[in-house]
């Protein structure tokens, strides 16, 4: 799987090439700021480019910009973005443009690193990671009186992880439950939000997260 | 913390900068005038006006009938009518300074003068309505008129030479000493509490990280893989908890979507992850100035924590508009009222918002509602 990366702080950028390459990925090309990006992703059009939000020169959300730019000229490349903190506004923003190969992690994540490198292999095989902070961010949106109040604290950890983007086996073996519980559970509770059961994972992300942003 | 002496400070900051801002709605601070009342009165003092005008009207055609009736002879009424005339003269001269400022509003001129000058006027043709009324002769009107005129020539040459501009400029260093003092204090509290976060937080944690490190490595060494383990994931789990603690710090100095985006996006950011229902409307325009819109965001914020967390509010409504140069912030919450508008929180951005000249206002009677209001130059 080739990895084009995007990191401007060295210490990083170097522990971020060394930990991808420990688990076979082939990073082609790791820069240091957005244009530099930009000019990567077009010359390799690798499957991921992992993106640091914050780059020169004005360190705000130069990443974010030069991911989607990057993409808009090779569609085949998804996007993982990591940052050092999330807004579930930028979430949005990512999803918004196009349907799956999308990502958006705290860096925090990646020291979990088993888990921060399925979900780049997720991210770049066309799904969907959303860091667990801003589908709490979403929650939190949420009134108290809304229908999420009659979900059960097991089908809210299951909706939890389904905005995340995880699929049916993936959250089987987050919350320690056979497949079988879990399509139970993501049932039900498509039921009680009045959401269609939808075919793919990132469709049913997108299900989720529009109804957690109504 | 708010001495009489800031508080006067305060108050002429904020007429001054009214003035400079909105000359019409204002009234001079100098030494020889006194703020005439303005605002929402000025409707009952016109039918005011108006129904001295009817009066003295109806007084004076009362009159001539019955001058007409009784024979028509000498015309006394105009004894009655000169008198109310001169009063509904001035009284409407007064009215008319206070609807058109901008008549008096010039240098060396103040309300006072104004008023002196057109009660002169009145005096001189009352006096000449007497003189033609008593059948003319010596004109003696020109006797009080030089005598009052001297007078308002020593007020006009008072105002003149006391140079109300160095007055001005003199409130202007005192306004400015007292928000720069505020300021500075208010930075360096600040200062503190970050350096106290760092010291008790991060900076703790990283130490145990090391250690819990140091400590893996000796069971590696000593052949202990799981005990080595676990010494790892504690390590993590400190690294996962300091990260936590610097967002968090990081965030409350300077939200990273603020730089990014702007106040609306930011405060649409607190909003949301709000428990209270929070209604945002901005008109903005342009973006301004980074501190502006840094001390519109920590208002907001505080307003939002506070409606939160001492007013039990559910609904809140954060407006800003940009009238002019100046950025207009309201937050209004539906909660029991009562903040301290000398609380810590409160007075760190009252002086954030003076450092930057813009008024800050706290309402909050008992029983709510509780209503922050900020007025920020952003020229």
């Amino acid at each position: 799987m080739r990895v084009v990366l995007a990191e401007d702080l060295t210490l990083l950028r170097e522990g971020l090439v060394r930990l991808l390459r420990d688990n076979d990925f082939e990073v082609v090309a790791a820069v240091s700021d957005g244009d530099a990006l930009v000019r990567a992703v077009v010359e390799h059009e690798p499957d991921i480019a992992v993106v640091d939000i914050r780059l020169p020169p004005d360190f705000r959300d130069e990443g974010l910009r030069a991911a989607l730019a990057a993409r808009e000229r090779v569609p085949k490349t998804a996007i993982l973005v990591v940052s050092q903190y999330v807004e579930h506004a930028y979430a949005a923003e990512l999803l918004a443009d196009r349907g799956g190969g999308v990502g958006y992690l705290l860096k925090d994540r990646i020291m979990h690193v088993g888990e921060f490198v399925d979900a780049v292999r997720r991210v770049a095989a066309g799904g969907t990671a959303l860091d667990p902070e801003v589908v709490a961010q979403l929650f939190a949106r949420r009134r108290e009186d809304g229908p999420l109040e009659r979900l059960t604290p097991r089908e809210r950890e299951v909706l939890a992880l389904m905005a995340e983007g995880r699929s049916n086996a993936g959250i089987a073996e987050a919350l320690v439950l056979s497949v079988g519980a879990v399509e139970k559970h993501v049932q039900s509770i498509l039921g009680k939000l009045d959401l269609l059961q939808s075919a793919g994972d990132h469709r049913r992300v997108l299900a989720v997260l529009a109804y957690l942003q109504q | 913390m708010a001495s009489p002496r800031w508080r006067d400070a305060r108050k002429r900051a904020t007429l001054s900068r009214q003035r400079m801002a909105t000359p019409i709605d204002s009234a001079p601070e100098g030494f020889l005038s006194e703020k005439p009342p303005s605002g929402p009165r000025s409707t009952s003092q016109e039918r005011g006006l108006a129904v001295h005008a009817w009066a003295t009207a109806l007084n004076a055609a009362a009159l001539i009938l019955i001058w007409a009736a009784s024979g028509a002879g000498d015309f006394w009424p105009i004894w009655a009518i000169l008198p109310t005339a001169f009063a509904l003269a001035i009284h409407a001269w007064v009215r008319l300074l206070h609807r058109r400022p901008e008549i008096w509003q010039r240098p060396h001129v103040n309300f006072a003068l104004a008023v002196e000058a057109g009660v002169w006027l009145s005096l001189l043709l009352f006096n000449i309505g007497i003189w033609a009324a008593a059948g003319g002769g010596s004109f003696w009107p020109v006797w009080p008129a030089i005598a009052f005129g001297l007078g308002i020539v020593i007020h006009a040459s008072v105002i003149f030479f006391t140079d109300p501009t160095t007055q001005q400029m003199s409130e202007r260093i005192d306004v400015l000493t007292s928000t720069r003092a505020g300021a500075v204090d208010a930075q360096e509290e600040k200062l503190r509490r970050i350096e106290r976060d760092l010291h008790d937080g991060a900076q703790a944690r990283l130490v145990a990280l090391g250690m819990s490190l140091g400590m893996a490595e000796q069971k590696l060494d000593d052949a202990e893989p799981g005990k080595a383990r676990e010494l790892l994931s504690e390590a993590r789990a400190g690294a996962e908890q300091a990260l936590r603690e610097l967002r968090d710090l990081a965030r409350g100095i300077h939200p990273p979507v603020l730089a990014d985006r702007g106040l609306e996006a930011a405060v649409r950011s607190l909003a949301d992850l709000s428990p209270m229902q929070v209604s945002v409307a901005m008109d903005l325009g342009a973006r301004p100035a980074a501190a502006v819109e840094s001390a519109a965001y920590f208002v907001s914020a505080e307003g939002l924590a506070n409606a939160a967390k001492h007013a039990c509010a559910e609904h809140v409504q954060i407006r800003a508009t940009r009238r002019g140069t100046i950025l207009h912030l309201e937050i209004i919450d539906d909660g029991i009222g009562g903040a301290d508008a000398d609380g810590r929180g409160l007075r760190g951005l009252r002086s954030r918002v003076e450092a930057l000249d813009g008024s800050f206002r706290v309402l909050s009677p008992a029983g709510g509602p509780t209503s922050l209001t900020v007025e920020l130059p952003c020229g």
